[in-house]
């Protein structure tokens, strides 16, 4: 072996146990966070040792998750991550997520069992309602604009399978918002529409369900930056969106009151929540983001009108706008409320107007709807 | 616990390395044995917390027989009864956990009637280290190698952590000197860390990925024969950049602690034939199929028509010996039907066919033969097969397809690149000028430093980092 073989060797052994010993050693020294702000998650944290834990597996499967999740430099790694995938690789996406024109987006391909599954559920819930308007419509995901090569959430089909399972009931009529939107009406990088932007498609729903609907009053007032969900699933440093909410006009004296879930009875609170723009999901700054039922309300409306909208986190940036026609509004989130318990809050009143309103992602994953 | 996972390469590996290399070394090497025996212990347990007794037990009785057949050397049916019985507690572990459940519910189906089964978990790595004690006790009773007294360094050698769970299979001759005698060198320690380090990259930053791309074209919708192809494509690449990869970090990992275990591929993907594909392809398994199997039952030095059973049953056996399903019997057989077809018939044509023909031939085959192996059942992998030609098929391609065509392009093209010696060629070009060798004595560790830091990248982002070869 000459000099160069053993100069080489020794670089070699050099970066081996660089790598190895240096990452080991900062595990150890840097504490990890409690929470991911990316990935908007809790962390995983070392797991409790005992006799019982490792003899069935589960203390080393924990460890497995703790050891990814506190990982030092983790963000910059998944961010390494990402880059190495789509600027190595040349792939045209992460699992499934992609930076394109309109910002970030993620594949999503229809699961047709999912919507009849979501439509099964919408049909037993219409049975019970006697006296009211049924609407139904759905949102689609970004992708579907993005114009992306890879087929995404198919609208006609899902049409196709809404309107087929839903004509059981004559009473439910559709109404489509997805001609009314665009790839530039959602956040570049989160999935979410941005409300300042869904002009169309309150005035699509106002033809469909017979009310006058735009953004006229309403004042546009930015809140803060916003790095979406895509963006922290990417981990990468995406320029960020600016995140406006509706103010004024229709809003002046509205109100808003939630369901609490420990004392079961309705609490005022704002309809904005200015405070989580700089908190773990800034999306939540409308309507307090997770609610299983709110109840909003518009003194000034023209009419006295109501609308039950059983939507998901879409319809909290859209039903601030509705207050421009409806006196009530009242938003039901079945993945956090059986439909058994409305009767009890939120019973329909007679005559008004009932909205089915979800997002592809709701629709592909139907069995999280808990509709009795 | 995984070679690539972030526990093992910043938990166990800096630990065991640090444990290895504090122990002293001077006199015996028995503290050393030991601290690898300890830490070897702790890697298998981390994934089976249970199972590390079976392995332990099959251990001893290994070492316990090998005595017997020594202490019987001179009586030849106390010495073959030693021999039988360690077939027995071998053989006998691997059907009892491996295949009970396989035998039962055939014999349900056979019976037509309904059969409780033993629903046990496969001891990971059980095929593996069963075959490595056969080879001991085997070898010592043909005289092929000496008895090992020691309890401690013959389970150093069965439950050395580095090959322990997926090979490359270590016959006892190969490592027996190195248990009484090794030296840790620096040039053995950095073509260990290169030698691993390459392994891990292949698995992580190119097995993964093509495997990925595997799972989504075999679960897909589309039913187009681009799709199947690419499927093909994708498992032919993952199955082999896992494989190797893995044997890659065990060989390596080996050479860090002193041994040097058997190479287990040699570019297998650039062979001319399936008879020089087994040649190529995990050479440790077919080896001991053939020193301990073939061989035995006459090997070639039989009439034709035995020959082609002996080769049948061989084949059977190593499609069996992948796992307790009817794919992978089928997948043997018809490695097994090649073979003959190419000794009895094809082989000399094969032999004057110009290169691209044999070699299409070849990869055409392999990739055939994968999708068998990788099939839950036999009638999915006829359906991706008859779509490679168009039975069945929706089409030549579709927008899926081809999305995904050219979104893993780069992947596909690094590993069929990697899949022949092209790099290691133009490496070996490199080093045998100064300018080059000069420009390797910066690229390499650059290269080992920049590769651990793309997988760690890629672990702690939670990807998908499954490992064929443990269910063996």
């Amino acid at each position: 072996m000459n000099n160069d073989d053993n100069l080489k060797n020794k670089f070699i052994i050099a970066a081996f146990l660089a790598v190895l010993g240096g990452f080991a050693l900062l595990n150890r020294l840097v504490a990890p966070p409690e929470i991911s702000m990316s990935e908007r998650r809790h962390l995983a944290t070392m797991p409790a040792f005992s006799a019982a834990s490792v003899s069935s597996g589960r203390f080393m499967k924990d460890f497995e998750n703790f050891a990814a999740d506190s990982f030092v430099f983790r963000d910059n790694l998944r961010a390494a991550h990402t880059a190495f995938i789509l600027g190595v690789y040349l792939q045209s996406d992460k699992s499934g997520l992609y930076v394109g024109r309109f910002g970030a987006g993620k594949l999503e391909k229809i699961d047709e069992t999912s919507v009849r599954q979501a439509a099964a559920k919408i049909l037993k819930l219409a049975s019970s309602i006697d006296d009211a308007r049924l609407y139904y419509s759905f949102i689609p995901d970004k992708n579907v604009y993005a114009g992306r090569y890879m087929p995404g959430f198919d609208v006609e089909r899902a049409r196709l399978l809404l309107g087929d399972a839903l004509a059981a009931d004559p009473r439910l009529t559709y109404v489509d918002v997805a001609g009314a939107l665009s790839a530039a009406d959602f956040y570049r990088t989160d999935l979410h529409w941005s409300q300042p932007r869904l002009g169309g498609v309150v005035s699509a729903l106002g033809a469909g369900m017979g009310f006058r609907g735009g953004l006229e009053g309403f004042t546009e007032e930015p809140v803060g930056l916003f790095q979406g969900v895509y963006s922290g699933q990417l981990a990468l440093p995406l320029k960020p969106d600016l995140m406006s909410v509706m103010t004024d006009g229709p809003l002046h004296n509205a109100t808003a009151s939630y369901l609490d879930p420990q004392s079961q009875t309705f609490v005022p609170g704002d309809i904005y929540d200015f405070a989580a723009v700089s908190g773990r999901d800034p999306y939540d700054v409308f309507l307090k983001g997770v609610q299983p039922l709110i109840i909003l309300e518009n003194p000034d409306a023209p009419a006295e009108r109501e609308l039950y909208l059983f939507r998901d986190s879409f319809g909290s940036s859209l039903a601030p706008l509705l207050l421009a026609a409806y006196s009530k509004v009242v938003l039901i989130d079945l993945r956090y409320i059986d439909s058994r318990l409305l009767a009890e809050h939120a019973a329909i009143s007679p005559g008004a107007d009932v909205l089915f309103l979800y997002s592809s992602q709701i629709l592909n994953s139907a069995s999280v709807l808990l509709a009795g | 616990m995984l070679f690539s996972s972030l526990t093992f390469l910043y938990y166990f590996l800096p630990a065991t390395l640090a444990l290895y290399f504090i122990v002293p070394a001077r006199g015996s090497l028995a503290p050393r044995n030991l601290a690898l025996l300890a830490a070897s212990v702790v890697f298998y347990a981390w994934g089976e917390p249970v199972y590390v007794l079976l392995m332990a037990g099959q251990a001893l009785a290994g070492w316990f027989y090998g005595l017997l057949i020594e202490r019987f050397r001179g009586r030849p049916a106390l010495s073959r009864a030693a021999l039988l019985a360690s077939l027995a507690t071998g053989l006998g572990g691997l059907l009892f956990f491996k295949y009970s459940d396989f035998f039962l519910s055939n014999l349900a189906t056979a019976l037509g009637t309904r059969l409780p089964t033993l629903g046990l978990a496969l001891p990971i790595g059980i095929s593996f280290y069963t075959f490595q004690i056969l080879s001991y006790t085997i070898d010592l009773y043909r005289g092929d190698t000496r008895v090992q007294r020691d309890p401690l360094k013959f389970s150093a050698y069965v439950m050395l952590f580095p090959q322990l769970i997926a090979g490359p299979i270590v016959r006892y001759a190969d490592v027996a000197e190195s248990l009484a005698a090794r030296s840790t060198t620096l040039r053995g320690f950095a073509e260990g860390a290169r030698r691993f380090t390459q392994g891990l990259a292949k698995k992580v930053l190119l097995a993964n990925v093509l495997g990925e791309l595997a799972g989504i074209c075999g679960g897909g919708d589309e039913n187009s024969a681009l799709m199947a192809w690419l499927y093909a494509l994708a498992y032919t690449l993952h199955i082999y950049f896992d494989f190797s990869g893995y044997s890659d970090m065990a060989i390596g990992l080996g050479r860090i602690f002193g041994f040097n275990f058997p190479e287990n591929f040699n570019y297998p993907y650039i062979s001319r034939s399936a008879t020089e594909f087994w040649r190529r392809w995990h050479m440790s398994l077919s080896s001991w199929f053939r020193d301990y199997v073939y061989i035995p039952l006459g090997g070639n030095r039989v009439r034709p028509a035995r020959q082609a059973l002996n080769i049948s049953v061989v084949w059977l056996l190593t499609g069996f010996w992948h796992g307790a399903g009817w794919n992978f019997i089928c997948w043997g057989l018809y490695f097994a039907a090649l073979l003959l077809v190419e000794k009895f018939w094809l082989g000399g044509l094969l032999a004057r066919a110009p290169g691209i023909i044999a070699h299409a031939y070849l990869l055409l085959l392999v990739a055939v033969g994968w999708v068998i192996f990788d099939a839950a059942a036999l009638e999915p992998a006829l359906g991706v097969i008859g779509r490679m030609f168009g039975l069945g098929a929706s089409g030549l391609a579709g927008a899926e397809s081809l999305y995904y065509l050219r979104s893993y392009m780069t992947p596909l093209a690094v590993g069929v690149l990697g899949a022949t010696p092209l790099p290691k060629a133009l490496a070996a070009r490199a080093a045998a000028c100064r300018q080059g060798k000069g420009a390797l004595a910066v690229l390499e560790p650059a290269a080992v430093l920049v590769m651990l830091v793309c997988v760690t990248a890629f672990l702690a982002d939670g990807s998908f980092n499954p490992f064929i070869y443990f269910r063996f």
